[in-house]
Parts: C-alpha cells; sequence; structure tokens
C-alpha cells in the first residue's frame, strides 16, 4: 500500500511539474506575443503611409540576386520564373540553379528563353562547391541566369549561386515561391532604413491553397478548402505574425524563412555560406550569422519583414506533410545540438540568453514533458479515479492557450493587413483554430518526436514531393470556392 | 499541493476569459472593416461623374468647383484620396490645380485638426495625407514631429511628408538634420526623400556639396548620381582629396561618370587608391578614356584581388582597340589564376559579339581583332576556347 | 386626335432646328448644350429638370422635350464647357436622388468651342446620348464626327492613370484601348492594331525588355510606336529601352502637357 501511495505522489508530483512546464511556455509565448503587439502598429504604419513608387524605379536601392534552387521542378518552374522575372524592382537579377535535376528542368528552361551556354562563366569562389556544368544566359532576358551542376542539395545549389552572384545582396527563393511583384522592394526599404547592421531580413510566407491565382498574382484570396492546407494556414500565421514580428524585434529571430528571405551575401560567404548536408540550413545561417556577428561585436540586426509575402503550395496530404515536419524535426535537432553553447552565455546577448534557452527547453524538448507529463497525469489519475479533473485541467490549458495564441495572431492580422475580406474566412480560421487540438498538434508532437529519432538514426532521406502546377489550383479554384 | 492545481485552474478561466474577450474584439473589428469598405465602394461610385469631370478640365484657366453636395466624413476621405492619387502621379500646372483644389475644399484644413489629435495613429496619418497634399502650411508642425520622434520607420513618413510639402530650402535642410542625427546611414534613403521636393533640387545639391557636415556631403554625392551636372566638378575636384572614405568613393563615382580629362598622374593615383570602389571605378572609365598610359596600368590592375577591379580592367582592355585586346591574349595565354579566367571571359564575349557589327570601322576593328585572335590561340575553325572555371584550385588570397 | 399627333410630328421635326436656331442666335459668345436621355422617366422629368435649374442662382436656361424619344434638351446661353460639364453632374445627382433607380444618359458640348452647332450635330448628339453604353456623362468633341483616327493603347497597372490618359486622349480625339497587363497588351495589339502604344515598365504577366521584345515581333504588318510611361528611372533601363527601339521614355511623376507634346510629336 505504501508503495502504491508512493508511486501516486510521484506522479502526481511530475504531473504538476508539467502543468507549470506548459503553464511556463504559453507565458514565454504571450510574452513574444505581446513584443509582437508592440511592434504591430509601426509594422501597420509603414506598410500603410508610405509609398515606394520612387524607390521602386531609382538607382539608389541596392541591388539584388535571386537565388532559386530548383530540383524536378519542371512542371512549375516556368510560371515561377516567370513572376520572378515581373518583379516590381530596379536594378536585380534571377539565378535558378538547377540541381541536377533528374527531369527536364534544365530543358525546359533553355527552350522557353532561349537560352545558349556562356563560354567562360565568371564564378568567383567564394565558398566551397560542387563543380558546376555550365551557366545559361540570353542577352534578349538579360537579367536571368541558369546555373547547371550535379546534385548537391539546396545549400549547395544556393552556395553555387552566391558564386555567380554579382549583387551585394542575395534572396534565397524556394522554386515554388510565388512572390508578391512589392515584395521585394519592401524588404529592401526596411534594409534601406538601417543599411549597416541589417544582415538579413525574413519575409512572411503565407498559404496560396484555394486563392486564384493569374499570371503570377494572387487575383483573388481565398482559405484552402482541404483540412491539412487550412491546418497549416493558421499555423503559420501564428508563427509569422505572432511569433516572428515579437523575435525580430528583440533580435531574437532564430529563423529566417527559406522560401523568402535576403541578405547580406559578403557576411554570408564571411560565415562560410550554407551549411549541405541536411535540412534546416535556413536555420543554420541565421545562428551563423548571429554567432559571428555577436562573436566579432559589430552592431547587427536581423529583422523581419511581413508586408513582404511570399505564397507557397501547402503540402496537402498527411505522407507529404508528415515528411516535412521530420525533416524540420531532424534539422531543428541537429540545429540546436551544434550550438548549445550559446544557451544562457550572456556573449550572446538575446541569441544566447533568451533564443536558444527558449528553442533547446520549450521547442525542441517540448513534446517530451507533454507526454510525459500526460503519461504521468494519466497514471496518477488511473490509482486516484476521485482526481480525473486534473487531467481535464491539463487539457484545458494545453487547448485554450494555444487557441488564446490563435486569437492573437488573428488580432495582429486584422491590425495591420486585413487581407481575410470575408466573415466566412474569419469563421472558419476560429473553427480551425480550435480543431487543431484534437488530432493535428498531437500529430505534430508525433512528428517532431519521429524527426528527432531520425536524426538519432542518421536517417537522412528526402522523401516524397509531388509538383502540382499552379495552374491546376487555378482550376481547382473557382469549384471549390462556390 | 493542490494550491498548484488551483493556479492552474485560474489560468484556465483567465485563458476562457481572454478568448471571449478576443473573439468580440475580432469580430467588431472586422464588421466595422466591411461596412466601412463597402460604404467607400458606394461613395466612390457617386462621384464618379464628378472626378472625370475634373479629369476632362484640368487643363482649362478657370477654376474648379469643389465636389457638389454636403458631404460625410468618410466621403471627403475618399475625394481626398482620388485627389492624392494625381497630385502623385502627376508634375506641373496640373498638379498645382489639383493641390489647390485639396485647399479649396477644406481637405488641408480637415487633416490640419487632426494633427492635434489625442492618437498618436491619427496624427501620423494626418502627416502622410498632408505631406499628399503639398500642404506647406503644415510643413513647421511636421518639423516639431520629426523632432521628437526616435528613429523609426515613422522618421523617414515625416520626412517624406516634409519633403513634399516644404516650400523654403532651409525647411528641408533642417529635415535632413533631423533626419541624420540618428547617425543611421540612411543616406540613400535620405537621398530619395529630399528628391521628392519641388524646389530647384539642382542647385540645392550644389548648396549641400559645399556643407560642412560630412552627412550632408553624402546625401547630395548619392542624390546626384544619374545626375551629372558640370557646376559640380569644381566641388568634386575638392571632395575627390576628402578623408571620408564613403564620401571619396562616391565622388570620384560621380567625377569619372561625367568623362573629365585626367591627368597621368591622377590616375595612377587612383588606380592605387586603398577603396576598392574607387579602383573599379577608374579601371572601368579608363576603357572610354583612351589615355595612353592605360594599358600596363590595366594590366596591372588585372591582378588586383578585387573581382570587381579585374572585371572592369579587362573590359577597359577590350575597348582600348587592337592593342588592348592583344594584352587581353596573352594574359589569357600566359597568366596565370584569376587573371587568366577575366581575360578568357572577356575575350570570349568580344568574339561572340563579332556578328553584330553595323559599322564598317566597327568590322575593320573587329576583323583585326579576330586575325589577333587567331594567332594566339591558333585555331583554324572559329570554335571559341570552352573553360570552365575549376573549384579551389590556385587561388591565393 | 390624328391632328395632334400630326402637330407633335411637326414639332418633333422642327425641334432638332429649333435648338440650332437657338443656339445660334443667342446672344452670347458660347452656349451649351446638354442632351438627357432616360429609360424609364417619370412624366414630369422636364418639370423636375425645371426645378433643379431654377434653384440654380444666375443660370438661364430652355428646356425643350423630345417625347416620342424620352430625350430632355437643355440649353444654357453664356455657358462654357466646364460650367456646362458642372451643371450636368448637378443634374444627375439631384435626379438621381430624387428617383433612385432613374439612370439618365447625358451629352453635352458648348459651342462653338466643340464645333458648330449644325442640326445634324444636335441630331448626333442626342442619338449618342440614347446609344451610350455606360453611365458616364458623355463630352462631344469635334473629333467626334471624323472617322479616320490615331488609335492608342493604353498599358498600365494602375486604373487611376489609365481612367485619366483615356478621358484625356478621347477629348483630343484619339481612339483608345486599354489594358492592365502584358499578356493583354499584346493580345490587343494583334487584334486592334493600334498605332501608338503608351505603356509602363511594370505589368503582372511579362514586362520589361522582353515584354518590349515581343511588341517588336508581333505579327503585324506595321509595329506601333512605343512610348514608355515609367516609374524606372535606371541608367541602364532607359538606354536599354532605347536601343529597343522605344520611340520615347517618359519618367513619372510626369506632366500631361509635356505627354501630349511628346505624343503628337510621335504621331508626325
Amino acid at each position: 500500500m505504501g508503495g502504491i501511495t508512493l508511486l501516486r505522489d510521484i506522479l502526481l508530483i511530475y504531473g504538476l511539474f508539467a502543468i507549470y512546464y506548459v503553464m511556463t511556455v504559453n507565458v514565454l509565448y504571450f510574452s513574444v506575443l505581446a513584443f509582437s503587439f508592440r511592434n504591430i502598429m509601426t509594422v501597420f504604419r509603414r506598410s500603410a503611409y508610405s509609398k515606394f513608387n520612387t524607390l521602386s524605379g531609382s538607382e539608389l536601392v541596392p541591388a539584388v540576386s535571386l537565388l532559386v534552387p530548383a530540383y524536378n521542378e519542371e512542371v512549375t518552374v516556368i510560371e515561377n520564373v516567370k513572376c520572378l522575372l515581373t518583379l516590381n524592382y530596379p536594378n536585380y537579377e534571377v539565378i535558378v540553379i538547377n540541381d541536377g535535376s533528374k527531369d527536364d528542368t534544365l530543358g525546359v528552361l533553355v527552350k522557353e528563353f532561349g537560352l545558349e551556354k556562356i563560354p567562360n562563366p565568371e564564378m568567383r569562389n567564394a565558398i566551397d562547391c560542387q563543380a558546376i556544368t555550365g551557366v545559361y544566359h540570353n542577352p534578349q532576358y538579360p537579367h536571368l541566369y541558369v546555373i547547371d551542376k550535379p546534385n548537391g542539395g539546396k545549400a549547395d545549389s544556393l552556395n553555387a549561386g552566391i558564386n555567380l552572384s554579382h549583387y551585394p545582396l542575395i534572396s534565397s527563393i524556394d522554386a515554388d515561391s510565388l512572390l508578391e511583384k512589392d515584395a521585394l522592394i519592401r524588404m529592401a526599404r526596411q534594409y534601406m532604413e538601417n543599411p549597416e547592421e541589417t544582415v538579413a531580413i525574413g519575409g512572411d510566407v503565407r498559404i496560396a491553397n484555394g486563392c486564384l491565382i493569374e499570371n503570377g498574382q494572387v487575383k483573388d484570396f481565398s482559405l484552402p478548402n482541404k483540412m491539412w492546407p487550412m491546418f497549416q494556414a493558421i499555423e503559420y500565421l501564428k508563427a509569422f505574425l505572432g511569433g516572428r514580428i515579437g523575435w525580430s524585434s528583440i533580435n531574437g529571430l532564430i529563423i529566417v524563412s527559406g522560401a523568402f528571405g535576403l541578405f547580406r551575401k559578403d557576411y554570408v560567404i564571411a560565415v562560410g555560406g550554407y551549411r549541405g548536408g541536411y535540412p534546416g540550413e535556413d536555420m543554420n545561417i541565421i545562428i551563423k550569422l548571429h554567432r559571428y556577428m555577436l562573436e566579432n561585436k559589430l552592431k547587427y540586426r536581423i529583422a523581419f519583414c511581413p508586408e513582404a509575402v511570399c505564397w507557397t503550395q501547402a503540402p496537402d496530404t498527411y505522407h507529404i506533410l508528415s515528411n516535412q515536419r521530420k525533416r524540420w524535426g531532424r534539422g531543428n535537432l541537429k540545429n540546436m545540438i551544434e550550438n548549445y553553447d550559446m544557451a544562457f552565455n550572456p556573449r550572446y546577448k538575446v541569441m544566447g540568453l533568451l533564443t536558444m534557452p527558449y528553442n533547446i527547453i520549450f521547442e525542441a524538448l517540448n513534446p517530451y514533458f507533454k507526454l510525459t507529463g500526460l503519461v504521468a497525469l494519466a497514471g496518477y489519475v488511473a490509482l486516484d479515479m476521485t482526481q480525473w479533473k486534473i487531467l481535464l485541467v491539463f487539457g484545458l490549458i494545453n487547448f485554450l492557450s494555444g487557441y488564446l495564441f490563435s486569437i492573437g495572431a488573428l488580432l495582429l492580422e486584422e491590425l495591420a493587413f486585413k487581407r481575410f475580406t470575408k466573415i466566412s474566412d474569419l469563421l472558419k480560421m476560429l473553427f480551425y483554430g480550435a480543431f487543431k487540438f484534437f488530432g493535428y498538434s498531437q500529430l505534430g508532437t508525433l512528428w517532431r518526436i519521429q524527426g528527432h529519432i531520425q536524426y538519432l538514426q542518421n536517417n537522412n532521406s528526402w522523401g516524397a514531393m509531388t509538383r502540382q502546377s499552379w495552374k491546376e489550383e487555378k482550376s481547382e479554384a473557382p469549384s471549390s470556392a462556390a | 499541493m493542490f494550491q498548484h492545481v488551483t493556479v492552474a485552474i485560474y489560468f484556465v478561466y483567465a485563458c476562457l476569459g481572454l478568448i471571449g474577450l478576443g473573439i468580440a474584439i475580432l469580430f467588431y473589428m472586422k464588421l466595422k472593416y466591411l461596412a466601412t469598405l463597402k460604404k467607400t465602394e458606394q461613395y466612390r461610385l457617386k462621384h464618379q461623374d464628378y472626378f472625370r469631370f475634373i479629369q476632362s478640365h484640368l487643363h482649362e484657366d478657370s477654376d474648379l468647383p469643389v465636389p457638389p453636395g454636403k458631404l460625410t466624413a468618410l466621403e471627403r476621405r475618399v475625394i481626398q484620396d482620388k485627389f492624392a492619387e494625381w497630385i502623385e502621379q502627376f508634375k506641373g500646372e496640373i498638379r498645382n490645380r489639383v493641390v489647390e483644389l485639396c485647399d479649396k475644399a477644406g481637405f488641408v484644413k480637415d487633416e490640419l485638426e487632426q494633427l492635434d489629435s489625442l492618437f498618436f495613429g491619427r496624427r501620423v496619418e494626418a502627416a502622410y495625407r498632408l505631406g499628399n497634399m503639398r500642404a506647406a502650411e503644415a510643413v513647421p508642425r511636421l518639423l516639431q514631429m520629426l523632432r521628437k520622434q526616435s528613429y523609426s520607420p515613422l522618421t523617414i513618413i515625416l520626412g517624406r511628408a516634409i519633403a513634399k510639402s516644404a516650400k523654403q530650402e532651409e525647411q528641408l535642410k533642417e529635415m535632413l538634420e533631423l533626419m541624420l542625427r540618428h547617425g543611421k546611414p540612411i543616406h540613400n534613403l535620405v537621398a530619395d526623400v529630399l528628391l521628392e521636393t519641388d524646389l530647384d533640387s539642382s542647385k540645392l545639391l550644389l548648396k549641400l556639396l559645399e556643407d560642412g557636415n560630412t552627412d550632408f556631403v553624402k546625401v547630395a554625392l548619392v542624390a546626384m548620381w544619374g545626375q551629372a551636372v558640370p557646376e559640380v566638378i569644381p566641388a568634386l575636384d575638392r571632395l575627390v582629396g576628402a578623408e571620408e572614405k564613403d564620401v571619396r568613393a562616391e565622388a570620384v563615382k560621380l567625377y569619372l561618370s561625367s568623362n573629365p580629362v585626367l591627368k597621368d598622374e591622377t590616375i595612377k593615383q587612383l588606380m592605387s587608391d586603398n577603396n576598392w570602389e574607387i579602383r573599379a571605378a577608374i579601371a572601368k572609365s579608363l576603357g572610354s578614356l583612351h589615355a595612353a598610359g592605360s594599358i600596363p596600368l590595366l594590366r596591372n590592375a588585372m591582378r588586383d584581388e578585387n573581382w570587381w577591379v579585374r572585371n572592369n580592367s579587362a573590359e577597359s582592355l577590350a575597348k582600348l582597340g587592337e592593342t588592348g585586346f592583344e594584352i587581353l591574349c596573352e594574359t589569357a595565354l600566359r597568366g596565370s589564376g584569376v587573371e587568366r579566367e577575366t581575360a578568357l571571359y572577356h575575350i570570349e564575349k568580344v568574339m561572340n559579339e563579332g556578328t553584330d557589327h553595323d559599322a564598317v570601322d566597327q568590322m575593320v576593328s573587329f576583323n583585326k581583332k579576330r586575325l589577333l585572335y587567331d594567332r594566339y590561340f591558333g585555331v583554324a575553325e572559329r570554335k571559341p576556347v570552352r573553360q570552365v572555371a575549376a573549384v579551389g584550385g590556385d587561388y591565393s588570397a | 386626335m390624328p391632328n395632334s399627333a400630326t402637330l407633335q410630328r411637326g414639332i418633333q421635326e422642327n425641334l432638332y432646328q429649333h435648338i440650332e436656331e437657338w443656339v445660334k442666335g443667342t446672344k452670347h459668345d458660347v452656349c451649351g448644350v446638354i442632351f438627357l436621355y432616360t429609360e424609364n422617366g417619370p412624366a414630369n422629368l422636364d418639370a423636375q429638370v425645371r426645378g433643379i435649374l431654377e434653384a440654380q442662382p444666375d443660370l438661364s436656361f430652355e428646356v425643350w422635350t423630345d417625347d416620342e424619344n424620352n430625350t430632355l434638351a437643355v440649353i444654357l446661353p453664356g455657358r462654357t464647357l466646364d460650367a456646362v460639364h458642372f451643371e450636368g453632374l448637378l443634374l444627375k445627382q439631384r435626379l438621381q436622388d430624387i428617383k433612385a433607380d432613374l439612370d439618365p444618359r447625358i451629352t453635352l458640348a458648348s459651342f462653338p468651342e466643340q464645333g458648330e452647332a449644325t442640326e445634324a450635330v444636335m441630331k448626333q448628339m442626342a442619338e449618342s446620348a440614347r446609344r451610350s453604353l455606360s453611365g458616364d456623362i458623355h463630352i462631344f468633341t469635334r473629333e467626334e464626327a471624323k472617322t479616320a483616327r490615331s488609335s492608342i493603347l493604353i498599358v498600365d497597372n494602375d486604373p487611376t492613370i489609365r481612367e485619366f490618359l483615356q478621358i484625356r486622349f478621347k477629348m483630343q480625339g484619339y481612339e483608345t484601348y486599354e489594358a492592365n497587363d502584358g499578356l493583354t497588351a499584346l493580345n490587343l495589339i494583334e487584334k486592334m492594331k493600334p498605332d501608338l502604344v503608351l505603356t509602363e515598365l511594370n505589368l503582372y504577366g511579362i514586362d520589361g525588355l522582353p515584354y518590349i521584345h515581343h511588341i517588336q515581333k508581333l505579327n503585324v504588318n506595321k509595329s506601333p510606336k512605343i512610348v514608355v510611361l515609367t516609374e524606372q528611372k535606371v541608367e541602364q533601363t532607359i538606354s536599354q529601352c532605347f536601343q529597343s527601339g522605344v520611340e520615347d521614355y517618359i519618367t513619372k511623376p510626369f506632366s500631361p502637357v509635356e505627354l501630349d507634346a511628346r505624343i503628337r510629336r510621335c504621331f508626325n
């Protein structure tokens, strides 16, 4: 009997610890959210009260090299490149890097734009990368270059692109990102507000499933109809508006999305370019930049520009989504393990004292605490049925605080951007925000754990990825909007 | 033990309360916004005729009437926005007439009142709108706001509003001072803001060049890029010897863009400057200067550590006739490492452009180059030498 | 009853002649004419119009009705075109205040600004009010009678600019087409074969230099002249455009007066 009481008490204590853990995590989330709220009106005003019509055609704006790594993208690459060639920006170039695609990505590009191989392309060797096979160009499209190289991964392709690029700023773009026409000039404007200090700027990524897309433009915004993209829509809103605005305002941003980010080329070269061979290179380059600037005692800023929007197609099947999340889990864990020395180290200021500990304790280890906490409480209740309420309380604090965070993110969206114009969209968001907790969040936890296991097993497969054409979405959208 | 659970329960209740509040606010904001949107569209349609009327008669001399009828505040905003769009897009007499019309319709007065609002957001909005309407009477107030503002995106917004509306040079100078006092290197942005002014910019920029404040000088240099004015040259001469690195670089670039005649001494000095930007700029302009001593200097510069300097040198050599081209071929054949690559690239470029010549003298010069090419690379067919840059290898420093 | 019908028709036939006489005979230098057509107007429309006009201070006017065609003619002696336009829009607004679903079509002009006030012109004006497709007030220009007009294609993503340019060019007698992105522009050039294309460089679909090249490669007998009206001020872009054969390059913000002069120069 004594043994059981002892066990019961231990389970209770651990369960209470888990409850406090969850409450602490959520208080931290809300602090970040509070920072976002503090900053949101400035974001709104910068977006609403400044035109960029003088900047978008001016020589005074720094030139940018857009780097677009492409692997097996023959279906969508033409549309995307065409969209990238029509950005509202005075001086920029588009460098597509064909990463040894097995399909006809290169052929499709060469045919569409009439490209010819440059005989002696000038590649600076700033960063080591796989030797390229050739560079293609057509003077009729003076700002487009295509690099062909054997397969080496996304990071390797970006490094090759950096070697060719001619301009002081680079922007890494996913092959399936649809940039808004003004996205780049808005980012550049934010850069120009602080040119010496700004080292990197992240863009806002939004889900395009369900939108009507025509001519490289999101003509009609609409929330996705399928369940998986819908969950992701609310997730991205929470992460980008709720999280990143706040973190960037205290200079503790740990990641700039690989789908759309702007960097100072010289600093990227100084930290050795992108780390290849493993997912998570987008978080990795940011951590490296923080480290470099802090170790060299340089004044710097890594910012987030929520008004620069890039649309992307979210995975809409369980299989593809789970593979993506497992990849992210693997990458995150590797980044944490490689950089744990920054945690609680005052030399690294906000990054060391806040961001890294937060990410290690409250992001990477989160699933384990929650899971074990749940198990402990379940066990406790099993031993003492009268205390069932505690389990309910545990569930509720998880659910309600997460939901409150979603509401916060929706409020931020409403204050600054107002992109959802239908009441039905708002209702849908509110519903899915709640519905998430009955399955999707748990799956997220599971995928993260699986990602960690994959890391520990040294399993580094990329998983399946199927590409859908933007045009397919268009023919779907009108009927699904009905 | 169980007080911990009570803490958790309070947490739950707090969350529930905030969620309820949040949802209520969300719906309120959304519904209000949708209603405003609908009304705005209605008003725009209602005044469509008036807008077409104004657009049809802007070019005439007669006085334009204000919008007819009694208007709600939102209506006035809608009309004001439309006028602001025209002011933004047009220049000259026509724009002045729209500005006058804004004043006559009382929009300027509306926004001036808003400058005293208790809400910071409304004040900023009023400042923005006054700037759009080029309201000169608002500038002193705007300068006040700029003075109180710590550095943030709003600094730029206010600065721009002032630049658009100011009718006196001192006001512009004050704006520059206030924007630059935070010590941020935003000269490009400030130059862009400054150029929005209606006042005579070239006169103002010349004055700024003479100013003791290096920030002002930098802004003026940057703003003049692309507008190289002959009167500028004497001032630039002085700046080329300036201490501040950026000022010198900008001044040199601007100076060279006007294609001046340079002394050999100056050329040598600039080519061995510490700043790569200056070396690159002078290397580039040597291509069009046709100065006698350039070729050996350019040959040396092809071994420079900076890519842009090497690139510009090779480009200039290619433009300097057969002698320059011969040096390129020699470098390609007998040189090594970076200079060889750069030389090869530019040789190929010249060869590929070969087929596009119309003028006879260009054809003649190209043929001479082709002969040189064949002599050096000794290939009978016109197959260009294909080489791809090696990875790693002989790249020292 | 047949008598009154004949009597009515008699007045009808003479109506436009009367209007012409009245306009020509006025002692003022200028005279404005407004034709107002409504499909479902009330019977006392002319009384309402009279009421509205009477409420205006210092306004002398005459109202004639063409009951058969539901058209109303308002003569405003001593009024220049802009005053007449303003009266027209005032009328339209007040009438819509009274009866919301009234949809009056208005064509107006001032003579001799818009040319000679002949009976034929009066009839044409009335006809144009009846045939008008949009609810916008239509200003009758002297060039409308002529048939051989130069055509301009206006390409810009911004509807404000398109609207302004279209109004302006129409008043100068050009025929205008509009496109809001690169691909539509290319289609319209092939279909409508405009004489001149006034285009922005920053468009959706296809833009910039590739777009200019595409225009020139299109399958039309005579490639249209291209005038670029854009925010882009980068020197390299400007020189590349001129190298590609663009006629003229105007940066925004632009002076409409200067634009007119340059366009006219292109046509000569």
